[in-house]
């Protein structure tokens, strides 16, 4: 059994070689004529055998070479990409807004007289609502409260509301969302909702995008 | 702008800086909401004599030109609401007192002289002011009210 496969192996690598060999003596017989057949003239320059010069170390320079301007490639692309997050940065500065929303669901059990908004400790928005402004916002309205800029990175948001809670007694609450501001523009939604179950409001900071 | 009337000047023929304030009455009231009428904004406050002169006045104008579509809104500069609610009822007024204990609004208005009297025509723009009060002085404001609410 062994053998047999030796053979059929021996063969097999006799008949592949034979044909190469084959398709080489084609080949050349192919170039010859040609050559032959329109000999050089005798004023063309002739070929300096590559023989004569060392070709390894030229090699080397070459591929040191080529990887000299791959790498500076590599550079030009990388700077090409910031300059680019650069210049988007600068020209749309709308990227760098946060906007703030004001929604209200219900409302049995609160009724909104006065919004403060601190943004990183700082108060950027405090809004009195008059009783149309508030009734606006039971009929589904959305109010923007506060528009702005903001850098890049992580940010808090404190939302106080104030006003009538259940029993028509002083309420005031507070609500934080810690947030990632991106290149994007950042929305903010602060939602009043009803908690029928403990029949308390419910204050909701959140993200839009 | 009327003929006479004075000073504070940068507002003058400009749109009325909006704001919103809590009245005695906790009421939250809001400048803009009274777009379309005529409204007289006094600043004053209990300390301010000339002030004690003009509310009584301004009050009986109130009550003449109501049915007329005049609103009327006053803006007390006092640190303590119960100086102004004393004040107020002293002087039997019948039109809304707002605080402005943080005194937001005056600055906006640059109500440096008590008191001051401003009169905002139906698109929301200021079309006179008027600082300090001298008895009579009630009368400069009658020709250009009417006219406003004539407009």
């Amino acid at each position: 059994m062994v053998r047999q496969l030796e053979n059929r192996c021996v063969s097999g690598w006799l008949a592949a070689s034979i044909l190469c060999v084959g398709l080489w003596n084609a080949a050349s017989a192919q170039e010859t004529p040609a050559t032959t057949a329109s000999p050089p003239p005798a004023d063309a320059p002739v070929a300096t055998p590559l023989a004569e010069t060392p070709a390894e170390p030229a090699a080397q320079e070459f591929k040191s070479l080529d990887q000299d301007v791959q790498d500076l490639k590599k550079e030009v692309l990388d700077l090409n990409r910031e300059l680019f997050t650069l210049e988007e940065e600068l020209l749309f500065p709308a990227n760098t807004q946060v906007a703030v929303f004001v929604s209200m669901d219900v409302g049995v059990f609160f009724n909104l007289d006065t919004l403060t908004i601190k943004l990183d400790n700082k108060e950027v928005a405090n809004y009195l609502y008059t009783e149309r402004e508030a009734e606006a916002l039971l009929r589904g309205g959305v109010q923007r409260v506060y528009i702005g800029n903001l850098k890049v990175g992580n940010h808090e948001l404190v939302a106080f509301f104030t006003g009538k809670g259940p029993n028509v007694r002083d309420y005031k609450r507070a609500a934080t969302l810690q947030f990632e501001k991106g290149v994007g523009a950042k929305y903010l939604e602060l939602k009043i909702s009803d908690k029928q179950r403990k029949e308390q409001p419910e204050f909701v900071v959140k993200e839009w995008e | 702008m009327y003929p006479g009337t004075a000073s504070a000047a940068s507002l003058d023929g400009k749109e009325a800086p909006d704001f919103a304030l809590k009245t005695l009455d906790s009421r939250n009231l809001r400048l803009s909401e009274f777009r379309g009428q005529v409204v007289l904004i006094n600043f004053w406050a209990s300390w301010c004599g000339a002030c004690r002169q003009a509310m009584p006045a301004l009050n009986k104008m109130h009550e003449k030109y109501q049915r007329a579509g005049l609103v009327m809104l006053s803006i007390n500069l006092d640190d303590e609401a119960p100086r102004a609610l004393q004040m107020a009822k002293s002087l039997d007024i019948g039109y809304p007192i707002m605080l402005d204990d943080h005194k937001t609004v005056s600055r906006l208005y640059q109500a440096d002289n008590m008191p001051l009297t401003v009169l905002i025509d139906r698109e929301g723009v200021v079309r006179l002011l008027h600082e300090g009060f001298n008895l009579g002085d009630e009368s400069k404001f009658v020709a250009p009210l009417r006219s406003l609410l004539n407009e």
